[in-house]
């Protein structure tokens, strides 16, 4: 079809701001990373002689599992409100969610350091009501990584699992409860297979999401509380390229990898769960 | 809804307040505490005022940063979206086994994170000797935004009947008048609201920006090497000053996407 086919110079000028500022500097990254001029393994011999390092990666990866899984468990039971809602009444609860992630996390992450301080409210709060007499350490803990991250990113989730949730017809879930199924089964049996996709891809989105957070561990963390691009930015302050770079490549090869196992496994799982209920 | 089960309606409608107060709390404890006209920060504020807006208005570092983090955001946004508008027509009207990885380049750097590609982009610049120039980091929001670009432009332009642009061709108008004539006018909503989403893609990212820009500080830059050392309510003032136009240019935004989806139905 060559009439179509010229169709194709109008990606060009996309396709070259991609290359020059995607592929090349991703494929610099590489470069950096493993050669020396020469091929070079040290920079990753470096990551795994030092247990610091090793401490901050599976850090990294700790932190991003518990954060996709929080905002699946808080998340998912929000989704499935909205969605049983009627439909005019939908936007407007999708609206509520939508408007928190529309605010930078750069101000939202200094919002919770506002709240979480040594001043701040909550510790305000606990010494009013006589909880403690003395503040407690809120700000710079994990635990304030965790209620910060999951802030950020609980509406991508829930949007997520909402648009899978809105394509599941609605009178399947009637025509359980005619054939008897009570409504704890009729969800458990109907709803919840058919909506696993979405909830698995919304849990990936925010686990590989995670993996890249900078911004909220490096301003209400503690020191432990480390992630990888935080350590990879320290490095590159510090000029070590190579070794930012060799960061940045394991950073990359590990969320892809956990991305195709999660990928793998719970294909087979969707599949399980949709053959055990449709007989 | 499902039958008579009340009490766990009422329940899921409890929860829903609560996630909802959750993901509005930052918001809520900000909004008051920027008008607070208290030396320091403290909630709530004992007396009220507009002394950190003044503060922000007043102070040619803060707006320096901001006008820079503008100009930025306008050439990014208009990158994204034009390069990522031209892209999608290309790439749906192009039939080629190439399709698939074309499709999946174009939505990558929306998955990378960033801070790899702004170490690459970081050596890039400076091999280039581009390094700390607003060109270069406009250039390098441009594709960190272009995969949120070819998603809202590609959903619209799915929807749109071909049926309209063919007759327009048929009756003698070139291919250019035809799509600008026939297919532009229900893309326009889908574009605008491209062009918005860029634009906050670029005006909010900082890894980018603290790696490639040396000396000249863009406002998220500027609020970052700010919070590491003071808790400035200066900070609070622009927080909500940027929440109230954010919520208002997102939510034309996300009208015009709506309008652009019905339009095109009907």
């Amino acid at each position: 079809m060559p009439a179509a086919d010229r169709h194709s110079i109008l990606a060009a000028p996309g396709l070259l701001l991609l290359v020059t500022f995607f592929v090349v500097p991703v494929g610099i990254v590489f470069d950096q990373g493993l050669f020396d001029p020469a091929f070079t393994t040290a920079h990753f011999e470096r990551f795994l002689a030092r247990g610091a390092y090793m401490a901050v990666f599976l850090n990294t990866l700790r932190v991003s599992v518990v954060v996709a899984m929080a905002c699946l468990l808080i998340g998912y039971p929000v989704a499935y409100f909205i969605v049983r809602q009627p439909p005019r009444r939908r936007p407007v609860l999708m609206f509520l969610v939508l408007v928190p992630l529309w605010m930078s996390i750069l101000v939202r992450t200094y919002a919770w350091m506002v709240v979480l301080g040594r001043e701040g409210i909550v510790n305000g709060l606990l010494m009013t009501l006589g909880i403690t007499d003395q503040p407690v350490k809120l700000l710079f803990t994990t635990g304030a990584v965790y209620v910060g991250m999951v802030q950020i990113l609980l509406p991508i989730m829930i949007v997520t699992c909402y648009s899978a949730m809105t394509e599941i017809d609605q009178n399947l879930l009637r025509a359980a409860r005619i054939l008897g199924a009570r409504s704890g089964q009729a969800f458990a049996r109907v709803f919840l297979p058919l909506s696993l996709e979405g909830a698995v891809t919304g849990t990936l989105i925010v686990f590989i999401l995670s993996m890249g957070f900078f911004i909220t561990p490096a301003l209400i963390g503690g020191r432990r509380d480390m992630m990888m691009a935080n350590l990879i930015s320290s490095q590159v302050s510090q000029t070590n390229w190579g070794f930012a770079a060799a960061l940045a490549i394991i950073l990359l090869l590990a969320t892809v990898a956990v991305l195709v196992a999660a990928r793998l496994l719970t294909r087979r799982l969707v599949y399980a769960a949709a053959k055990t209920d449709t007989p | 809804m499902m039958g008579g089960d009340k009490t766990g309606r009422v329940l899921l409608t409890a929860y829903f307040a609560v996630v909802v107060l959750y993901l509005f709390f930052p918001i809520l404890i900000v909004a008051p505490m920027s008008f607070s006209d208290d030396r320091f920060l403290g909630f709530p504020p004992e007396s009220w005022g507009l002394r950190w807006y003044e503060a922000y208005f007043s102070d040619p570092v803060w707006i320096d940063a901001t006008v820079r983090s503008l100009r930025v955001a306008a050439v990014a946004s208009t990158l994204a979206t034009v390069l990522g508008g031209l892209a999608v027509v290309g790439l749906e009207r192009w039939r080629t086994r190439w399709r698939t990885a074309l499709t999946v380049l174009f939505a990558a750097p929306a998955i990378v994170p960033n801070v790899i590609i702004a170490l690459g982009v970081f050596v890039v610049a400076i091999r280039l000797g581009i390094n700390d120039q607003e060109l270069t980091l406009a250039a390098a929001h441009g594709a960190l935004a272009l995969p949120f670009a070819v998603m809202i432009i590609g959903a619209a332009y799915r929807q749109i009947d071909p049926t309209l642009e063919r007759a327009a061709r048929v009756l003698g108008a070139g291919p250019v008048r035809a799509f600008v004539s026939a297919t532009l006018p229900s893309l326009m909503p889908a574009v605008v609201s491209a062009f918005i989403f860029s634009f906050f893609v670029s005006f909010d990212e900082l890894i980018v920006a603290l790696f490639v820009m040396g000396g000249s500080e863009t406002l998220p830059v500027r609020i970052w090497n700010d919070l590491r050392f003071e808790l400035n309510p200066t900070i609070a003032a622009i927080s909500i000053f940027f929440v109230a136009i954010t919520t208002v240019a997102m939510t034309l935004a996300e009208l015009l996407r709506r309008r652009g989806a019905n339009q095109s139905r009907v």
